[in-house]
């Protein structure tokens, strides 16, 4: 495969400045490392390239991160896997170093070639690599080893598993905390390798010591294993070995290990079998729910709604709803606002009548929160109480305080009402719409806020489509029309922008009769800002007139337009009359 | 007056390039390079006082706070369709410099009629390489050459604005060498900010509760009191002078009975400081209408203020 394609000068320039005392040349030629070696040829770079980068280990991090990263795919490079092992020995150097980023990223390399070796390379290479790592004196070899033990394990002969899996024991009780830690957070891989006679003799005994190890940051690290062994093991042996390190760990005295099981305890959840099980985890959960301190409450609180799925809506309403009802005036407003971002799910899951009697209240509470997120939680997920409560019942008790929001101080709550207008008109009909929301909705076309001005418009044009352009002919357009002459510029640009929005709408003859007088008389405008919209919403309305319209019409608008004083003016201008002469050619 | 007739493809690229900025993606070196030739035609013909029509939206420090020059656009709407006056700050202190002077430029040379950046105390050689721009294109592009391009064209940047003849727009204030707008008009602005001097003084000074002028606490510029900023707007026809420079909690702050505003953009300044930004809308009828934001809500980076517990309160 190696071809002298490219010049011989340029690798070894490249070769010249692996040794470059500019880092900037040197991580150049090591990003570039496989044309060297495919200048080199398969047994040079086995033999001169590959010797020379292991001895090359005191370079900047940088530059060994580059090294780690190229070497994890430089196999076709040596020859093939057969050659596969040669590259183990640089990155087993890469394995040991101070800095974090250089050796994680040595040991993802080590597995990527790992996996690709034959078996009895592994056992000749790989495993010997893996028992030297985790005897190193220093203990950033040892780290690293942990890493690396789910690709080894497999192909081991069963005499080198029984070692391997005292070897991991041992680092589970090191003097370090940092292995400790990278033993903690690679067990769950390591345990899914192994058979499960061994998991619970041997892989029991080493996760029950890391649950007790007096380093909290050990102990969070256990948690996330907790549902890793969950799907290894048969149920009554998670029911016995499991389930309580879980309640134990929701009752630690480190709110760090506490804040990791509010954060996962669904998945722990669904780790335990069989289901009955669950009902064991709920005091604990509840705990969690209660805690003192407000970051495990956060967490709690943001995952009510999936506990509550697992649960039945009886066990849910008599354990869970209390809780819920005492964080919704919870004094941290992040734990109302986690709350506020999932509790309307839990509607479908409490049903109709509790949602009513238990959930509205909250709800309504809620929307009243002083801090704007808690409202604007609520309001973004309205639609899910309506599919279990019904509409009716629905507007009764929330529209007041919907339109009360409807003049919040904060646009991004506002915006997030507008959008939700469309659904909420489709379901209330047309007649129970003109009397609340009608008004509201032409307000917004004069807000203060330009995202807001820009989100009605287009309300306008889903009002229009959903009761249909009779009736908006009635409700919409006079008294859009109206505002085409209020004093603010910005606000006559709402609407021609509500004009070119409406037009397909309402169909060619409305926009004849009654919408393009507007825009035409809008081209005189004083403001050059309003005039090239005119071009630009003319363009817009072509299409859907006729082309008679168009040429007495809009032509004649554009074409002196395109002859405004103002470059901006003209520019649109004339994009505009190149649409109308494509669709006239057309 | 010949009206050539405009071209209708020759911003494709210019306009590819804002989108892509407005997504806060920097542009290459040579694009960088190009971009500025460009605008340095166009500011190069502009005036020391350049003269901008109303409606337009007054806008003061941005400092390197992209997403929140975002969220200002969402309030204020989108250039050009909303025509802009920013008073200078443009980088430095936040996280992305490199972008937010991009865009402005690129802005200004797709629609020369629809804003105007006017130069602050920060569009300086100097201080950029203490406040963070020079930091930031050495990590951004590896070199210093967009530095060097963005500060060479930042000389040729207008000192002030008058709009409608009667808002007197800039970055810092007023000085003791200067009474009249001609006196402005007159001097060379296509060099480095000096250390003192009436050019110094206009992007340096402060108003101030006391009369007179004053020493500044910055090093540079001065202080200057209501009896000054009376006396200069009678001189000059002069209804108001907007201004920025300074950190206000509400985004925008009246001085000298109505006579001068600070108007602040950069919600939240620093990502600490907890004040609100506002802008200034001067619309067709000349009316004065103020419009206050908060800070953009930012995905991925980590909410500082959000995480910090009760104890360490």
């Amino acid at each position: 495969m190696s071809t002298m394609e490219e010049p011989l000068y340029p690798i070894a320039v490249l070769i010249d400045e692996l040794k470059n005392d500019d880092i900037q040349l040197r991580l150049n030629s090591i990003r570039r490392l496989s044309t060297i070696a495919r200048a080199l040829g398969e047994e040079r770079t086995r033999k001169e390239l590959i010797p020379f980068l292991s001895e090359n280990n005191d370079d900047d991090d940088e530059a060994l991160l580059a090294l780690a990263e190229e070497l994890g795919v430089f196999i076709p490079y040596v020859g093939g896997v057969e050659y596969a092992h040669v590259l183990l020995p640089p990155l087993e150097t890469l394995c040991t170093v101070e800095e974090t980023c250089v050796r994680d990223k040595a040991v993802e390399s080590l597995c990527r070639i790992g996996s690709q070796m034959r078996e009895t390379d592994l056992v000749d290479w790989f495993i010997p690599l893996v028992k030297r790592l985790a005897a190193g004196e220093w203990f950033t070899s040892r780290v690293s080893a942990c890493g690396i033990f789910h690709i080894a394990y497999p192909s081991a002969p069963d005499m080198l598993k029984t070692e391997l899996r005292s070897i991991y024991s041992r680092l589970c009780q090191d003097d370090m905390p940092m292995v400790r830690r990278s033993a903690a957070s690679n067990l769950g891989k390591f345990a899914a390798t192994v058979e499960s006679v061994h998991l619970n003799a041997d892989i029991l005994s080493i996760f029950e010591d890391l649950t007790q190890d007096d380093q909290d940051s050990v102990r969070l690290l256990a948690v996330e294993v907790c549902a890793a062994l969950g799907k290894l093991l048969e149920p009554q042996d998670c029911v016995a070995h499991i389930l309580p390190v879980i309640v134990n760990f929701s009752q630690d005295k480190s709110w760090r290990v506490r804040y990791m099981v509010a954060n996962q305890l669904y998945e722990l959840c669904e780790a335990v079998r069989p289901e009955a099980t669950r009902m064991d985890l709920v005091p604990a959960y509840v705990r969690l729910l209660r805690d003192n301190e407000a970051e495990v409450r956060i967490a709690a609180a943001g995952k009510v709604t999936k506990f509550c799925r697992i649960l039945s809506p009886e066990h849910a309403i008599q354990h869970i709803l209390p809780c819920v009802k005492e964080l919704s005036s919870d004094s941290s407003q992040h734990v109302r606002s986690a709350l506020a971002s999932v509790i309307m799910g839990m509607a479908p899951v409490l049903g109709k009548d509790a949602t009513i009697e238990q959930l509205l209240p909250i709800f309504l509470s809620l929307l009243k929160d002083e801090f704007p997120d808690v409202r604007l939680n609520i309001i973004s997920k309205l639609d899910q109480v309506n599919q279990v409560i019904g509409i009716d019942l629905l507007s009764q008790s929330l529209l007041p305080a919907i339109v009360e929001l409807a003049e919040d101080r904060h646009w991004r709550v506002r915006l997030a009402i507008i959008e939700y207008i469309p659904l909420l008109a489709s379901q209330l009909g047309v007649g129970f719409f003109d009397d609340k929301l009608g008004a509201l909705c032409m307000q917004w076309l004069q807000d203060k806020v330009y995202s807001i001005r820009d989100a009605a418009a287009n309300n306008l044009k889903r009002l229009a489509e959903e009761f249909g352009p009779e009736w908006a002919m009635q409700h919409i357009i006079p008294q859009v029309l109206e505002m085409s002459t209020n004093p603010h510029y910005l606000y006559r640009m709402t609407i021609l922008h509500a004009v070119s929005l409406l037009a397909p709408v309402m169909g060619s003859e409305i926009t004849c009769s009654k919408l393009l007088p507007v825009v035409v008389n809008a081209s005189k405008d004083r403001v050059s800002n309003i005039k090239f919209n005119v071009a630009k919403v003319l363009q817009s309305i072509v299409p859907i007139v006729d082309q008679s319209v168009a040429e007495k019409t809009i032509r004649p608008c554009l074409v002196e337009l395109s002859e405004d004083p103002d470059v901006d003016v003209r520019f649109f201008a004339n994009q505009a009359l190149q649409t109308i002469d494509s669709v006239m050619v057309s | 007056m010949s009206l050539d007739s405009v071209p209708t493809n020759t911003h494709g690229n210019l306009d590819e390039e804002i989108s892509q900025l407005m997504q806060c993606k920097p542009l290459s070196e040579q694009e960088v390079r190009a971009l500025c030739e460009k605008a340095k035609e166009i500011l190069m013909d502009e005036s020391n006082v350049q003269p901008v029509k109303s409606p337009v939206t007054i806008c003061g420090d941005i400092h390197g706070q992209f997403h929140d020059l975002a969220e200002l656009f969402r309030i204020g709407g989108k250039c050009p369709d909303t025509n802009y006056l920013f008073m200078g700050d443009y980088v430095d202190r936040g996280y992305y410099s490199v972008e937010t002077v991009t865009l402005l430029v690129a802005l200004k040379v797709r629609y020369p009629q629809r804003i105007t950046i006017l130069r602050g105390n920060h569009e300086s050689r100097q201080i950029t390489q203490v406040y963070g721009f020079y930091d930031e294109c050495l990590r951004k592009y590896g070199n210093a050459n967009v530095w060097k391009t963005f500060t060479d064209l930042f000389d040729y940047f207008p000192l002030t604005a008058l709009v409608e003849s009667e808002i007197f727009c800039l970055h810092g204030g007023l000085s003791p060498s200067i009474e009249t707008l001609d006196n402005i008009r007159n001097f060379d602005r296509v060099q480095e900010v000096p250390h003192e001097g009436p050019m110094c003084d206009l992007l340096w000074s402060d108003p101030d509760d006391r009369c007179g002028w004053g020493i500044s606490p910055r090093g540079a510029g001065y202080t200057f009191g209501q009896d000054i900023s009376e006396q200069f707007n009678h001189t000059n026809n002069l209804k108001l002078i907007a201004r920025a420079h300074q950190l206000v909690m509400e985004g925008y702050n009246w001085g000298h009975e109505q006579k001068v505003v600070t108007i602040f953009s950069a919600p939240n300044y620093c990502y600490r400081c907890g004040n609100m930004a506002s802008i200034l809308e001067v619309d067709d009828c000349k009316e004065h209408t103020f419009i206050q934001f908060e800070p953009a809500p930012r995905r991925g980076e980590p909410d500082v203020t959000r995480r910090t517990p009760d104890y360490f309160l």
